[in-house]
């Protein structure tokens, strides 16, 4: 489904990923993991075309799409659910759902109106609120309306970027659920997530990155978890 | 030096003070539209106190350019808490509401049987110190350098000293900056007030150069001008205006060859340099470089 | 008390061509928060163009409308790509700079194009205006007032029922976040450029044909009065916008009445001083302020 090979992603001269190779398959849940800094957002922007890679491929049903734009990389089917939500705050919750389909809103304007409904009835709490300023949401509220909002251009893949972050546990338990729901229909997942605890709950096959390499690849079987954490965040000394 | 060479070298050096002082503005993150209020209040302030009260004339650019900065010190603490363009329209704003108010300024006096001061529109004329001194155009050329020198020394010691640093962390991180324990409105405070005492002092300068002022003179394009040479010579370093003006003139002067296509020229040039080096020629990367490629040499 | 409410008339006619104005500047500078200094100029060079087939030509005045427009845009995309395609993103001072060094050009070729000082431009109409009651409403000024309107509904129209007016929105809110969504920030930018500049010189155009005459200083004016409006209501608010420009046109038209022509200018600059110094946010805007300040803290 998704094949990234070699990839280098540099911020000028810094090499923040110095050759990725991954793939992600249809129908799972890939997580990511690795310490802060270690490059897990660059590789989120380098596969979404956001970020121009200096070398290496990502190829999407063995369609290459490397350095192409990122509307291609969104027609293409992969959707990403940025860090920090970034939903846009001064729209309201329905406009903010219409952005996300902003690449097929001119073509297919009744698909459209139906994913909205589909995303009302997905995020009840979205709907009561369809018309609020989002920027005036709660933090839980902005990360289900971030979600529903990459899903309105309709991924195969949609990759979220911490999507726990700053969120109470039983919010994180949510956003859990809504992930392995949209999973169950089909979406195959790329989940960035510093809680390893929960992301190896749900993961069907895990990357462990650090330093802009992947250090260790594997199902959540493979290893203990205690074990896993110390590689992943206490240096992989112990292996 | 021919009499021509002598004017054109004397006006970059007086519109270099403009430009240094929209300098000092934009080190601590600031842009000024309206430094030219300060040289206008430089110029008139000095030319009155030497043709209206008989002043002597380095008294007279004292007066001139602590009065303006005591302009810039009230203008400052008003707007100091504006940032970005709202801090640059509250200057455009002071510059223009001063020329306008100029323009209806009549107070004359009668010096030796003729009536001096300034008078609206019609200007302040008669501000006759040089020819009363005998004082050679290439003689006041040689006080606008020395004092052109002595500000710019002034201005790279400080550059190297603590207070240089903490100016310019102000300006690229004020957060940052308050973090390390600096008062960031001070500091621009102190910035904004040093730079109305450079442009004041040059426009006392300009008011015994040219003998006659009127308020047209200082109006926004005096200023913006000033802020592009700025730009243009880089951020990185006090020198860097000094360059963009002799960029600026030097360049005009030297292309009357195409007499009538000069800023469609220059303007070209300057905007694809702008597109190469966006902080300026000598920005904080390059200085950095000359000054450790010097120190290895 | 008549003589207040006809003052008041005429200034909101001139204050509604100033609205226009300070809509094309917040239009480009909410998008892209930068400031486009050329704007007035390419207006004035529009204008040229079309008072250059007026007096060459002598075209009549829907062609010389069509040309004015159509220059102004021609100079807008040209001072776009630039000024501020051209200019990496985050160096707000370097297009601003930039745009004025571009001023200085377009303001050459103005003069290459007419040398003169002062050029006729032709007017709208021959009739004078019509009469209700004691107030006289002066024909181009009740077309400046419509046009002002029609364009402000059109404009909120595109921005709240398009497509692009979304992509527009999202841009000038968050234009990290909108690239995430497919959205071309920089396409956006250059039709908010050439929405802006079709406005300036609609504008433009009603201002000039109420004076019958342009000369280069037209730029500059033009500039600063949208600058001073824009401030006024808001910086990137478009109600903030025609609110200032209505404003700025009454403030002028009373204090020309009541004090002259000399305070006229000076009484804007002052109500604009003391509006930035007691709410520093613009009369509509807030907030705003707090986000232009983050973005001139990345130049
Ligand atoms: N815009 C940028 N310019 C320069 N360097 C950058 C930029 N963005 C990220 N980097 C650098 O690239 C490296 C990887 O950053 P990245 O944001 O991808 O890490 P991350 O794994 O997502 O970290 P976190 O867990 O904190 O989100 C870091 O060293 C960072 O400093
Ligand atoms: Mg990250």
């Amino acid at each position: 489904m998704l094949e990234v090979r070699d990839l280098v992603t540099a911020y000028g001269t810094i090499e923040a990923l110095k050759g990725v190779t991954l793939s992600a398959k249809q129908g799972e849940i890939t997580c990511i993991l690795g310490p802060n800094g270690a490059g897990k957002t660059t590789l989120m922007y380098s596969i979404a075309c956001i970020l121009k890679p200096v070398s290496g491929s990502v190829k999407v049903n063995d369609t290459e799409i490397t350095g192409t734009s990122a509307p291609h990389a969104l027609r293409c089917g992969i959707a990403l659910v940025p860090e920090n939500r970034l939903v846009f705050h001064s729209m309201s919750v329905e406009e903010n759902l219409m952005a996300g389909a902003y690449t097929r809103l001119s073509s297919d304007r009744a698909g459209v109106q139906a994913d909205i409904d589909n995303a009302y009835a997905r995020f009840p709490s979205l709907k009561d609120r369809r018309a609020q300023i989002a920027g005036t949401l709660s933090g839980g509220e902005q990360q289900m309306l971030a979600v529903a909002r990459a899903m309105m251009s309709r991924p195969k893949i949609l990759m979220m970027d911490e999507p726990s972050l700053g969120l109470a546990p039983l919010i994180v338990a949510e956003i859990f659920s809504i992930i392995r729901q949209l999973n169950d229909e089909g979406v195959s997942i790329v989940l960035v997530e510093q809680n390893a605890h929960k992301a190896l709950q749900i993961a069907n096959r895990f990357y462990l990155l650090d330093q802009g390499r992947v250090t260790f690849s594997g199902t959540p079987g493979e290893i203990g978890e205690d074990d896993f954490i110390q590689r992943a965040y206490l240096g992989s000394k112990v292996a | 030096m021919s009499e021509y060479a002598i004017s054109v070298a004397s006006n970059m050096g007086m519109i270099a003070f403009v430009a240094l002082s929209a300098y000092v503005i934009l080190v601590v993150g600031e842009i000024s539209f309206g430094q030219q209020a300060y040289f206008g209040i430089g110029a008139y302030m000095s030319g009155a106190a030497t043709a209206m009260w008989g002043w002597p004339f380095g008294l007279a650019l004292a007066v001139g350019s602590l009065s303006a900065a005591a302009a810039a010190f009230a203008i400052g603490a008003l707007t100091i808490r504006l940032r970005g363009l709202y801090f640059a329209i509250s200057t455009l704003c002071f510059a223009e509401m001063l020329r306008l108010w100029l323009n209806s300024v009549h107070v004359r006096v009668e010096v030796d049987g003729e009536m001096v001061g300034p008078d609206g529109a019609e200007g302040f004329g008669d501000i006759r110190w040089i020819f009363e001194n005998d004082v050679t155009p290439l003689e006041f050329m040689f006080i606008i350098y020395g004092l052109l020198g002595a500000v710019l020394a002034f201005l790279l010691l400080v550059e190297r000293s603590r207070l240089g640093a903490a100016l310019r962390m102000v300006g690229q991180d004020p957060l940052l900056a308050r973090s390390q324990g600096i008062d960031a409105s001070a500091c621009k405070l102190l910035a904004v007030m040093f730079a109305g005492l450079i442009a004041g002092l040059g426009g006392g300068l300009y008011a015994h150069f040219a003998t006659y002022i009127e308020p047209n003179v200082f109006n926004v394009m005096l200023g913006v001008h000033g802020l592009a040479y700025g730009l243009i010579g880089g951020l990185g370093t006090a020198l860097g205006p000094i360059i963009g003006v002799v960029l600026d003139i030097g360049f005009l002067e030297g292309i009357r060859a195409i007499q009538g296509y000069r800023m469609i020229v220059f303007g070209g040039l300057v905007a694809i340099l702008l597109i190469v080096m966006p902080r300026g020629i000598l920005d904080e990367t390059r200085v950095y470089r000359i000054k450790r490629w010097m120190r290895r040499t | 008390m008549v003589d207040f409410i006809q003052t008041t008339i005429d200034g909101l006619s001139i204050g509604s061509a100033y609205s226009l104005i300070a809509l094309g500047f917040t239009l480009v500078f909410g998008v892209m928060r930068r400031i486009n200094l050329s704007y007035g100029p390419s207006i004035m060079l529009g204008a040229f163009a079309g008072t250059w087939i007026f007096v060459t030509l002598d075209a009549q005045p829907w062609l010389v409308a069509a040309v004015t427009v159509a220059g102004t845009v021609a100079v807008g995309v040209y001072v776009e790509r630039v000024c501020f395609w051209a200019i990496r993103r985050d160096a707000a001072i370097a297009s601003m700079v930039s745009s004025f060094v571009i001023w200085m050009q377009l303001e050459e070729v103005a003069t290459i194009l007419l040398p003169g000082r002062t050029y006729p431009f032709p007017e709208l109409f021959r009739t004078g205006g019509v009469e209700i009651g004691p107030y006289f409403f002066r024909m181009e000024y009740v077309t400046t007032l419509t046009v002002a309107i029609l364009v402000l509904v059109m404009l909120r129209l595109l921005l709240f029922k398009t497509r692009f007016g979304l992509a527009l929105r999202a841009v000038s809110e968050n234009p990290a976040a909108a690239a995430y969504m497919g959205i071309r920030p920089g396409r956006v930018i250059f039709r908010a450029f050439v929405l802006a500049s079709l406005i300036g010189g609609i504008a433009g155009y009603l201002l000039l044909a109420a004076d019958q005459q342009v000369t280069p200083y037209f730029g500059l004016w033009a500039t600063f009065k949208g600058l001073i409006a824009m401030m006024l209501g808001g910086m990137g608010s478009i109600p903030g916008a025609v609110v200032g420009g209505l404003i700025l046109g009454v403030i002028e038209s009373q204090t020309q009445w009541y004090l002259g022509n000399a305070y006229k200018d000076l009484s804007s600059y002052l109500v604009l001083f003391m509006v930035l110094v007691l709410r520093p946010g613009g009369l509509l805007g807030q907030g705003i302020a707090e986000r232009e300040a983050q973005a001139f803290r990345r130049i």
